[in-house]
């Protein structure tokens, strides 16, 4: 990707991804390094804790592949419900759109799976190996009991971080109770298993092993997101005219009297980036946007008395001393389309009926004659409930003169999530049932709930 | 044609898994395999709805595997010549 400021140009392209090196972040603390913490503690709280969340004696969460339902909190999705999942996939892809519009990759740095679980893999590998210098010095070093004991260590945090990962996964598919349950008493049939180490694996090789050669070579978002940019977007941005010409000084010496601009090129910023790259060549495809280059420069500003903000949020406008438009059309549009999306999505959700009814005509006679004056004709009714609670329903006819209901009377009840197919017989007096007639049968709960469907059939009688 | 890279098998495997699960996502949501399974052939008889997910999603896995496999080896086996007119603008 060509860089959109006029900077110098970026660095040559790493090699291919099995020769590339290994990089070693530098720990940093600052804005936004406690903000990325507290986005990986929210979230992955979250992954791992809303499998264990019950709802009305189910699962809160639980895509039940199985059975072929959502449960979503007191919603119970079925497969012809997936038009809700399009309208949901849109508006996180527009949701996505917008935030890369306004303020540049949010999501790699800080929502990102493959963000948040490398930043949980790191804090291991410095908890076990140590700082940066501690692992570059550990690496170098012969294999020893101490190497040994610390990588080994690293090894088995590691893997059972990424199996109980594997396990939470797959919980969300099969009820994770009965899950832990039949991993404790090695019951779990080989499908299982086979997607908690699939996820397992992906976990760990992910994480722990290819980390930013993810966003660098796997990930397409990388590639496409500058797509999205404009010159208002708020990029991760070094200061070239204020920084440059770089070089190292006395501290507290006035770096413009020393022929200097305010860049003392420590290197901090490029040892702390997760990618390995250097922010000061410009806007990169790497760059992540975790803003871990901008707390260790904000640092070291600090430190030599300039002001922060060498390394900041900011937009190329306003890097060109130009006005920034928040507001503009791109985003607009972009708003507008969400809402649209998101409006429609509650609307249907709050629309819909949990309830289905088919009505299939009996193949095998046109009609029947009873009681010498009256014809019968029978249909076979196909109910599905497909709400998460029991209801009892009631089937009543329209629609031509004369029609009674002769089964099914009473009440029909229905446990939640359940398919029920009955008989069901009309009749209706000879004289008034000539011919074919448009006829309306409807089902409907009794227990105030209020749902109800209507279905459309046919009553056949002797031709006039 | 030199031999194949580590690159290679990532750029086979890993765009070919993101299809698949794409894929599957959008087939399973239309089609349940169990009706599949007693619609078709004996060999499929005795598996389960789990057993039909992810024979499934190996099955598209493999598919997308096979075209990104061979997308891959005729980029590489391409003329070096060809390769550069066919994109200018390469790094």
């Amino acid at each position: 990707m060509a860089s959109a400021t006029p900077l110098p140009p970026s660095a040559p392209p790493a090699g291919f991804y099995a020769a590339a090196a290994k990089i070693y972040p530098r720990e940093v603390d600052g804005r936004f390094s406690r903000l990325r913490k507290a986005a990986v503690v929210v979230l992955l709280g979250l992954f791992y804790g809303f499998a264990w969340l019950d709802w009305n004696g189910h699962q809160a969460l639980l895509f039940d592949l199985p059975a072929r339902k959502f449960h979503i909190f007191g919603l119970t999705l079925w497969p012809q419900d997936f038009l809700y999942l399009t309208l949901l996939l849109i508006v996180a892809a527009l949701s996505l759109f917008f935030f890369t519009a306004l303020a540049g990759r949010l999501w790699c740095g800080y929502a990102c799976p493959q963000t948040v679980w490398t930043e949980l893999f790191v804090w291991i590998e410095q908890w076990t190996e140590g700082s940066r210098l501690q692992r570059m010095k550990l690496d170098r070093a012969p294999w020893r009991a101490a190497k040994l004991l610390r990588k080994s260590g690293k090894q088995v945090l590691w893997l059972t971080l990424a199996l109980f990962t594997g396990f939470t996964f797959v919980g969300y598919f099969t009820p994770i109770r009965s899950l832990a349950a039949q991993i404790l008493s090695l019951s779990l049939g080989p499908w299982p298993w086979f997607w908690v180490f699939l996820y397992s694996l992906a976990t760990y090789g992910n994480a722990g092993f290819l980390r930013e050669q993810v966003c660098k070579y796997m990930c397409p978002y990388a590639r496409f997101q500058s797509a999205m940019f404009d010159k208002d977007t708020l990029i991760i941005s070094y200061d070239e005219q204020r920084g440059e010409p770089r070089g190292a000084r006395r501290r507290g010496s006035v770096a413009r009297s020393v022929g200097l601009g305010d860049c003392i090129d420590c290197t901090m910023c490029v040892q702390v980036c997760p990618t390995g790259i250097d922010i000061r060549h410009g806007l990169q495809y790497e760059c992540i946007a975790c803003g871990a280059c901008i707390d260790a420069c904000d640092q070291v500003m600090d430190k030599m008395g300039t002001a922060r903000g060498l390394i900041r949020y900011t937009t190329e406008h306003a890097l060109r001393g130009e006005r920034t438009r928040i507001a503009r059309t791109r985003l607009v549009v972009y708003a507008v389309l969400i809402s649209a999306a998101l409006g429609a999505l509650t609307f249907l959700l709050l629309t819909r009926t949990p309830l289905i009814l088919d009505v299939l005509r009996d193949r095998n006679a046109l009609y029947r004659e009873v009681h010498g004056d009256r014809i019968e004709n029978a249909y076979t009714l196909k109910m599905i409930n497909l709400d998460d609670q029991p209801h009892r329903y009631r089937v009543t006819v329209s629609g031509m003169r004369g029609l009674e209901l002769i089964a099914p009377v009473g009440e029909v009840p229905l446990p939640p999530g359940s398919v029920n197919s009955i008989a069901a017989r009309l009749e209706a007096p000879r004289e008034l049932s000539g011919g074919v007639h448009r006829i309306v049968l409807t089902l409907a709960a009794v227990d105030g709930s209020g749902s109800a469907v209507h279905e459309n059939a046919r009553f056949i009688g002797p031709k006039p | 044609m030199r031999g194949v890279r580590g690159l290679d098998v990532a750029l086979v495997l890993w765009p070919s898994f993101l299809a698949a699960c794409a894929a599957s996502l959008l087939f399973f949501a239309a089609v349940d395999p169990v009706v599949l399974r007693d619609a078709g052939p004996r060999l499929f008889a005795g598996l389960d709805r789990e057993a039909g997910y992810a024979l499934g999603f190996l099955f598209f896995w493999g598919s997308a595997a096979l075209a990104s496999a061979i997308s891959v080896y005729l980029i590489r086996t391409a003329r070096a010549e060809s390769r550069a007119a066919d994109v200018p603008g390469e790094r």
